[in-house]
């Protein structure tokens, strides 16, 4: 099965704050960024940290934020490595400056 | 809560814990013996150093390198058996590539050995993000005003390791002489070589 | 809820020590630490995943003024705990 988001493909993570581990950092949360390549299938992080056998393993994707949407401010990028459901395609990128 | 003090107090408390879980069969001494042992064995930034030293001297195996990191190094013996992947960014004169884990302290432990303090501390993992050119000042790098820097903060299983510009003047030096010259933070992206 | 781990941006932690620190370990203990940590791992006891959360959930305070490997060292107390290996207090007696 192809990979939900290929290399290049504008993404926006989740903004939701779970009640529980989770490897999206509060900085990179609700943010725009661009797939890098994917990494490998992993368990989801998430799950796995309660101790529970049943976590989905997943795609996880190197995506690259520019410090700009990030801080507001900066002319550095910062690449994290995020679970597929951490991430939704960002529709309105397109359409967008950046 | 710092000191000689608490230093030996934790350092009864652990050996009360081993002395705990042998009583109950969970794991013996020789064998926890063991595993520290193995944990320490051939783990040094030696090893990035030599990984380094072959990318500057063997083109094609620098392309393989920066392709697949882990199928790369594993020609040279090492992370065989990791679960891990690895990711090897070059610095190149418009770029230049830094490490960090924010949300705990993910490191190419395989590749470079046990991490340096600073790169554990709450100081440069809450700052190399936020302000790298700031952070790399105080470890003495200065990059020019146009380098591109990207911050990878490892928050899975890819471990990275900074692959350095090789420096001028270094054309007539061995594989070994080169990889003499590759510090630890050379691979982290806190220095140049 | 935010996690006293989760610090990239956050700004009062001053400048960094960026002494070379050659030594990996600074006392025996810790060498014994990351053992009990590896070999309770491989024996499936808890995942990397778990020994994580349990370093991130210690009190705000109290993880700042542990030390590196002394939040290892609760993190497998904690677990081993609640794994039922050890009884709580158990490590005091």
């Amino acid at each position: 099965m192809p990979d939900r988001f290929p290399p290049g493909t504008p993404v926006r993570t989740f903004r939701h704050d779970p009640p529980h581990h989770t490897r999206l950092p509060r900085y990179a949360r609700g943010k725009r960024g661009v797939v890098v390549e994917p990494e490998g299938h992993a368990e989801l992080a998430d799950v796995s940290a309660q101790g529970r056998g049943d976590a989905p393993v997943e795609q996880v994707y190197a995506v690259r934020f520019a410090a700009r949407d990030l801080w507001g401010e900066g002319d550095h990028h910062v690449v994290l490595d995020l679970w597929e459901s951490y991430l939704e395609a960002d529709e309105e990128d397109a359409a967008d400056e950046r | 809560m710092s000191g000689d003090h608490a230093d030996a107090t934790i350092a009864q408390r652990v050996r009360r814990l081993e002395t705990l879980l042998e009583d109950k069969g969970v794991l013996s001494g020789a064998r926890l013996d063991e595993i520290i042992d193995a944990s320490l064995s051939g783990a040094s930034p030696a090893n990035g150093a030599r990984v380094v030293a072959r990318a500057w001297t063997d083109p094609e195996f620098k392309a393989r390198l920066l392709a697949d990191g882990t199928a790369a190094v594993r020609e040279l013996g090492f992370m065989e058996g990791s679960y891990q992947r690895l990711r090897v960014v070059e610095n190149t004169e418009a770029t230049h590539n830094v490490i960090v884990c924010t949300l705990c302290s993910c490191y190419p432990l395989r590749l470079l050995g046990p991490s340096p303090s600073w790169y554990k501390s709450e100081a440069y993992r809450s700052r190399v993000v936020r302000e790298p050119r700031a952070v790399l000042g105080e470890f003495g790098l200065d990059l020019p005003a146009g380098t591109e820097i990207t911050v990878w903060d490892s928050s899975a299983e890819t471990r990275y390791m900074v692959l350095p510009r090789r420096p001028d003047g270094t054309d007539g030096l061995t594989e070994e002489q080169l990889a003499a010259l590759v510090t630890r933070n050379a691979l982290i992206g806190t220095a140049a070589v | 809820m935010a996690r006293i781990n989760d610090v990239g941006g956050f700004e009062g932690f001053g400048a960094i020590d960026t002494g070379d620190d050659p030594e990996p370990f600074h006392a025996d203990w810790e060498a014994r630490v990351v053992g009990l940590f590896n070999a309770l791992r491989a024996q499936g006891i808890f995942n990397t995943n778990e020994f994580r959360d349990a370093i991130e959930s210690m009190p705000p305070a109290e993880y700042l003024a542990a030390s590196y490997y002394e939040r290892w060292f609760r993190a497998v107390c904690t677990l081993l705990e609640r794994k039922g290996v050890i009884e709580p207090g158990e490590l005091d007696a």
